[in-house]
């Protein structure tokens, strides 16, 4: 197969691999990244419940408007579209 | 090209005034500064209530309540009832009083049992010591109220402008309107400007005592079910009412900054925060709700808070309509009425001279 276009994303400069947690369980993502991003990368779609219905929500307008991928840090409630990811954070669902 | 009449503002007054208009038969253009629908009518808390309106005033508002449900669904009407809630002794004889007189101007209101309360709003605070109920609350969505109207104007062919600031008006035989796309000529005017009013006549060398109040609207997150009905308290700082996605819409007429003139006002958190306090009292589960946004709009009133509907003293052929308390309920309906005088029928229910005196209360 012929490549068209250059692979951008080998030019893709990655900041320093660190590790956080969803729930508990270790994810991979990069220090500085989105941290609605990394999730996604990793598979992880389902980030909350709805409060209505209770059906299963995520990220879906990646601009801190639509409140559907909002996670619990530290005891508060924030958007996952609109945090960076550290080294150990810890993330869990909001509810 | 000369309109029998052009309107300036298109908001609820100018729009349903346009839409009268046409219907009897005038050419008529509506031009505002912005788009349609963007000012107070487009950003305002989309209560319906007749618990929360001046007694005077109650018939227009009955008429308006018919107007909002006629238009259904295309403006997100919802008729739920709503309650309006006294935490203490005094607030309950403010509630008596208040109330009692606006179920004798025709208003469905009633005071309700403890128990009925409960049954209805399960969600709500055990410290309410009295509360009266109305069939007819409700809301619905101001943000939809520009996409109503231009839809309306087009069925109508009514031509509208928008970005289209009025900056002169010059008068000999018919009047000339001073606009960014250009002069436009009518044999008549209305000038609908909200909150814009003062400075909008003072073109014309009239001084109309016009005050902008900043209105302040909050919206949280999605909730889970918490209320069915429009909540508010006796003394009118808050209405609150839950959205079918879930959000709720939190206002009650708390000020924030800014002029008309500067532009879009600015949310001051020393009046949200009294305000969420308020919302948060009524229905504690709100404790854990996060706000999405609180915004501002101006809402246009003069000393003696009725309506300014008539003709615009000292000028004729300009008619002014605005300065409604509760506008957006009522906006449909006496907009109407302004269509009817402007066409020279004999409005269903009065108009308010514009150059009455406002000290002397001559309403
Ligand atoms: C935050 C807020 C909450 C409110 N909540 C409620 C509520 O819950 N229930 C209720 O019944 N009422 C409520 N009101 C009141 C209601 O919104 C208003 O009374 C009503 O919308 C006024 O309509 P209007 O057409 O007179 O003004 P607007 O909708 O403000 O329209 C005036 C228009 O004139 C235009 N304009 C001004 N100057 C010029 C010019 N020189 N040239 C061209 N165009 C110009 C503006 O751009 C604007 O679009 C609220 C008001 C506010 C601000
Ligand atoms: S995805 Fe919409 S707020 Fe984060």
């Amino acid at each position: 197969m012929i490549r068209l276009v250059p692979n951008h994303a080998l030019k893709i400069v990655r900041s320093a691999p660190v590790v956080f947690t969803f729930d508990g369980q270790s994810v991979e993502g990069h220090a500085g990244e989105n941290l609605a991003g990394a999730l996604l990368r990793a598979g992880r779609l389902h980030l909350r419940n709805a409060p209505a219905n209770g059906g299963p929500r995520g990220a879906f307008c990646c601009m801190g408007l639509c409140q559907e991928c909002t996670v619990r840090i530290d005891g508060q409630v924030v958007e996952a579209c609109r945090t960076e990811v550290t080294q150990g954070l810890a993330v869990e669902r909001a509810g | 090209m000369i309109y029998d009449t052009a309107i300036i503002g298109g908001g609820i007054m100018g729009c349903g005034s346009a839409l009268r208009l046409a219907q009897g038969g005038q050419r008529v253009i509506v031009l505002d500064q912005g788009d349609l629908g963007q000012g107070a009518s487009g950003v305002n808390a989309g209560t319906l209530s007749l618990q929360i309106k001046r007694v005077k005033l109650m018939p227009y508002a009955l008429k308006g309540h018919a107007c909002w449900e006629a238009m259904g669904k295309a403006v997100g009407f919802a008729k739920t009832g709503g309650y309006t809630l006294a935490f203490n002794a005094r607030e309950a004889a403010l509630l008596q009083e208040r109330q009692t007189l606006k179920a004798q101007a025709g208003a469905p209101i009633e005071f309700v049992s403890n128990n009925q309360l409960r049954n209805g709003e399960p969600n709500l605070t055990q410290q309410v010591v009295s509360a009266s109920y109305c069939a007819e609350d409700g809301y619905a969505n101001a943000s939809l109220t520009g996409q109503y109207y231009l839809g309306k104007l087009r069925d109508a062919g009514i031509e509208y402008r928008e970005r289209c600031e009025v900056t002169a008006i010059e008068r000999d035989k018919n009047f000339k309107l001073t606009t960014p796309q250009g002069t436009i000529n009518a044999t008549r005017i209305l000038l609908a400007a909200g909150a814009w009013l003062k400075p909008l006549a003072a073109l014309m060398d009239v001084h109309l005592p016009v005050q902008a109040r900043v209105n302040t609207v909050t919206v949280t997150e999605r909730m889970p079910p918490l209320m069915s009905t429009v909540i508010g308290h006796a003394t009118g700082l808050l209405t609150m009412k839950q959205k079918a996605n879930g959000t709720l819409l939190i206002g009650g007429g708390w000020q924030g900054l800014g002029t008309p003139q500067e532009g879009r006002g600015r949310v001051s958190v020393d009046t949200v925060r009294p305000n969420l306090a308020l919302a948060q009292y009524a229905v504690p589960a709100l404790g854990t709700a996060r706000i999405l946004r609180s915004w501002t709009g101006f809402e246009a009133n003069v000393p003696d808070f009725y309506p300014l509907a008539g003709v615009l003293p000292g000028v004729e052929g300009a008619y002014v309509l605005g300065c409604v308390r509760g506008g957006y309920t009522i906006g449909p309906y006496i907009s109407q009425l302004m269509g009817d005088y402007i066409l020279g029928r004999e409005p269903e229910l009065p108009l308010f001279d514009p150059g009455r005196d406002f000290k002397e209360g001559t309403i």
